[in-house]
């Protein structure tokens, strides 16, 4: 069978694995994300591929960051967390390992790896979405990634859904991430803090009496154990989710949508109410069938899984 | 599938087509919810003869009745080999069914079934957006380009997908429905029943209607527009408008600046989700040219995120104009089914 590596390049910590073609990992390592540089960063997924190589036979190397990737799957344009700006990171990590190398936009290898192995298998249309600090996606249309004419696909928490809204990171206003993301959990803790201090005392209590350092982390860990307010915190949060996704119905039409990132670890809490508020805003939805909403079920492991898979059909 | 080369007939080779390919001719039918169109498309996108009726009414029968009558009437000229049909509705392009249809009275209406027993050749139905979208890239404004969005701004906003040579349908073919991605949260009331739908705030009808409302509540600014309606406010159409507009009525500008201003939101939106190599705008309210494009590519610049660190698609005007349709309807079938013009 053959065997590839994936490595999920984070912020803080770089993830490889070796991966099957049935997309299980036989091995793995994680280390540190080294950011002085992109050399550094680059040195940081040579080390991790050469510990695996040590000790499995693998024919290609497949390499998810977090950031714009050109559509040659060869540089990165541009990524917000790491010093990487318009670097030809498959020549310069090739070039070194001898082994072709494929790049690839973290959450499109992500998407893809739910798309063979793991909530997306069985149809050939399906979108990712990652709802961790921010949102992010990938497309699969018609059993390809739809990556796009220069590789930016599926920068979907960066859809605009509300006209002059709240601020965003990328410097514009009303992107979805600022209304369905872990960060916006924690904006709606704080302004419910604000508001009603008394009701929510149990929430500036997790965030050690400080209102202002409530995170969306401290409400989900509130309503994983029951929190009834809490529950309906990450409830506000999973309507824009499923308001979002009846716009992603009218755009791709996909038969699945799987949910991943940190927030979805709430599973159903956070999905219920997302599937609600698609029912409600999809349009024509009397004359139309409706897409699924579902758990991804890979885990922190998609997005090196989906790379490893991306090299071996690259 | 693949991309269907310009196959030309082998002028005066003495050999005939390859095996399995036929010589003749394919009709390419826009079922819309005023007009059927129909005409003969050779392999190079031009429109070699034409048929027009009147669509009829709410009717599935007279609707298939009209069908058969154009591709009859074409036939009497031309050697009809195949027919594609772009619809305006809910496609289901692996069965030929029209699943819904805003504008006609089909509900799960089995139409490529139909027309091919009534007609004896084979027939391809697609949603008619992605027809023209198909066309676009055919032979338009998108000829080469590996990702095309096209949106076509007229009654509602319909829109089309390719992308590596292929119409991007969805799972039950209704990708591309671009104008109900929501632009104002609980905005203007749509026809399909949601609120703030993008075609609220930027398509044909909708300039229309604010130009009445405005003539209507008798607003000094809208004379030119009430005398263009011959005194009429009811009388004001999306072409009033663009007439005015013509003319520099700085209302019509205005109205056009507004309509524009909300496209670019919406190209916006779609080139963060979608990444294509070009924007191709289409439909009547084109014909104004820069005073909608303009105020489009304003908001879509200041929409797009992530500028500076990647490559924009230009917005650019559909080139094929209301033929788009039932152009790219026969090229698919051209492609589905081997002919060669002749």
């Amino acid at each position: 069978m053959e065997l590839t590596i994936g490595v999920d390049v984070g912020g803080s910590k770089i993830a490889a694995g070796v991966v099957d073609e049935d997309g299980r990992v036989l091995d793995q390592v994680r280390n540190e994300t080294p950011v002085a540089s992109a050399e550094a960063v680059e040195d940081g997924i040579l080390t991790a591929v050469k510990d695996l190589r040590g000790r499995h036979d693998v024919t290609a190397v497949g390499v998810a960051v977090p950031g714009f990737v050109d559509e040659h799957r060869s540089r990165v344009r541009f990524t917000p967390n790491l010093p990487m700006r318009d670097r030809p990171i498959r020549e310069s990590v090739s070039s070194r390992i001898g082994l072709p190398v494929v790049v690839e936009n973290d959450a499109n290898a992500a998407a893809w790896g739910e798309f063979r192995f793991g909530g997306g298998r069985g149809t050939e249309d399906m979108v990712l979405i990652t709802v961790g600090t921010g949102l992010g996606g990938g497309i699969v249309t018609g059993g390809r990634l739809l990556r796009g004419a220069w590789g930016s696909a599926a920068e979907l928490g960066h859809v605009r859904v509300v006209p002059d809204g709240d601020p965003c990171g990328c410097g514009k206003r009303g992107c979805w991430e600022q209304y369905a993301s872990g960060s916006a959990l924690g904006r709606i803790g704080r302004r419910v803090a604000h508001a009603e201090p008394e009701k929510y005392a149990w929430l500036v209590e997790a965030a050690g009496g400080h209102p202002e350092a409530i995170s969306g982390r401290m409400v989900s860990a509130a309503a994983r154990q029951g929190n009834l307010l809490a529950v309906e915190l990450i409830a506000e949060l999973g309507q824009w989710l499923g308001a979002g996704i009846a716009d992603v119905a009218d755009v791709l039409d996909p038969a699945v949508v799987v949910i991943g990132g940190g927030m979805s670890e709430v599973g159903d809490l956070l999905l219920e109410p997302a599937r609600k508020a698609f029912h409600q805003h999809l349009s024509a939805g009397a004359h139309r069938p409706h897409l699924s909403i579902v758990g991804a079920e890979l885990g922190n492991d998609a997005g090196l899984i989906g790379a490893g898979d991306l090299a071996r059909t690259r | 599938m693949t991309v269907p080369p310009d196959r030309e007939p082998d002028a005066g080779a003495g050999r005939g087509p390859a095996a399995g390919i036929r010589r003749g001719q394919v009709v390419g039918i826009d079922i819309g919810g005023t007009k059927v169109a129909a005409g003969v498309v050779d392999g190079a996108g031009r429109v070699l003869d034409r048929e027009l009726r009147s669509t009829p009414g709410r009717d599935p029968a007279g609707v298939r009745q009209t069908v058969v009558e154009v591709v009859t009437a074409l036939r009497a000229r031309h050697d009809v080999l195949a027919v594609g049909i772009g619809a305006a509705g809910i496609v289901d392009p692996d069965g030929g069914r029209v699943l819904f249809s805003p504008h006609l009275a089909w509900r799960d209406e089995p139409l490529r079934d139909e027309t091919e027993r009534a007609l004896g050749v084979p027939v391809v139905v697609d949603n008619d957006a992605n027809a023209a979208a198909w066309a676009e890239w055919r032979f338009g404004a998108a000829r080469g380009r590996s990702h095309v969005v096209c949106v076509n701004l007229g009654t509602g906003i319909g829109g089309g997908m390719v992308a590596d040579g292929t119409v991007r349908r969805g799972r039950w073919g209704l990708a591309g429905e671009f104008g109900h991605m929501i632009a104002v949260p609980d905005g203007r009331s749509c026809e399909c029943g949601n609120r703030g739908c993008l075609e609220q705030y930027a398509s044909g009808n909708v300039l229309g209607r604010r130009a009445r409302e405005l003539a209507g509540a008798g607003r000094p600014a809208a004379a030119r527009l009430l005398e263009l309606a011959g005194g009429d406010a009811a009388a004001i159409t999306g072409r009033t408008v663009t007439a005015a507009a013509a003319d520099g009525d700085p209302l019509a500008v205005e109205l056009f600046a507004d309509v524009g201003h909300w496209l670019g939101i919406g190209l916006a939106n779609l080139a963060a989700a979608l990444d294509p190599e070009v924007l191709v705008v289409g439909g009547g309210v084109c014909d104004a040219g820069e005073l909608l494009l303009g105020p489009a590519r304003e908001s879509f610049r200041v929409t797009l995120p992530g500028r500076g660190f990647r490559p924009e698609p230009p917005i650019v005007r559909a080139e094929l104009g209301p033929e788009a349709g039932l152009v790219g309807a026969a090229d698919l079938a051209r492609s589905a089914v081997p002919v060669v013009p002749g």
